[in-house]
């Protein structure tokens, strides 16, 4: 069947944003975190989507869809943004450097909300596409009564 | 085939619509879940003109001297099944920076239009069925 291949598409998108989600909230987390285990401020992250083939099956659809170029999508890639930390004047903070300065994350909050309104979109999208396949299967399955 | 007698083309046809259907909703969903992915560019499956040139022109469709002649019934049965479908490449008109040309709203349209056609197919086909089983009976 199908359907099946494609809602295997669909829950490979919702764990991508899920994944991308959970970075998000990393990010928003650690906006202030000026130590972490590697040295240095906390380094924005962020996931790289690439999209791949649907997963090698012996089933018939697979092989159909793999024919088809229909494609799931993946998280190759975890992203360290090099972008530089944001120095802010505290001369008391005990992370502070010679001048004064102290290496925030560079994590723009304003950016990570918008990045958070796209990954719960694109869930969203994707759960309407396995209820559409869904709904679809079971009405195929009604043609039996 | 003497069932195919009964059955006509209508049922295969309506088989092979679902069967591609199915296949199209595939393609949708893939183009959902590659939303955000950069440098993918949608897809769609096209069959409707197969379909309809399927339905014209059996491989007895030849025979027809006159325009007034009937075809042969279940002449296009097989040219039916051979039809796949065209997978295309829907290019956007605004592509995105990274190179994603997938527009969420169109794909969602995309998506609805072919489960309510997937739907009025399946429905079609169980009221065929319905006839079938009382011309079998002989009660309504």
């Amino acid at each position: 069947m199908d359907f099946f291949t494609s809602m295997d598409i669909s829950a490979s998108a919702l764990a991508a944003e899920r994944t991308r989600m959970n970075l998000i909230s990393s990010n928003l987390a650690n906006v202030n975190s000026t130590r972490t285990a590697e040295g240095g401020p906390y380094r924005r992250k962020d996931a790289v989507f690439t999209a791949t083939p649907v997963k090698e099956g012996n089933s018939f659809g697979a092989a159909l869809s793999r024919a088809n170029e229909a494609r799931s999508v993946q998280v190759t890639q975890i992203n360290e943004d090099q972008r530089p930390p944001r120095l802010q004047y505290e001369p008391g903070h005990p992370d502070a450097d010679a001048n004064g300065y102290v290496a925030y994350p560079n994590v723009n909050v304003v950016e990570e909300m918008a990045d958070m309104i796209t990954a719960s979109r694109s869930y969203e999208a994707n759960i309407t596409a396995t209820n559409a396949a869904k709904s679809m299967a079971l009405k195929t399955l009604d043609l039996l009564r | 085939m003497p069932v195919q007698g009964l059955f006509g083309t209508t049922v295969e046809l309506l088989g092979k619509t679902l069967d591609l259907r199915a296949k199209r909703q595939t393609m949708i969903s893939a183009n959902l879940a590659n939303v955000e992915t950069p440098g993918y560019t949608s897809t769609d499956l096209s069959f409707e003109g197969q379909l309809k040139s399927a339905l014209k022109q059996g491989p007895n469709a030849g025979s027809l001297t006159n325009p007034r002649h009937i075809p042969l019934k279940g002449a296009s049965v097989a040219s039916l099944e051979k039809v796949q479908g065209d997978v295309v490449e829907v290019s956007s008109r605004n592509m995105a920076p990274d190179g994603n040309g997938v527009e969420m709203e169109t794909e969602m349209g995309r998506l609805a239009e072919n489960q309510i056609m997937y739907n009025a197919s399946v429905q079609i086909l169980t009221k065929k069925f319905e006839e079938l089983k009382q011309a079998i009976r002989g009660t309504l």
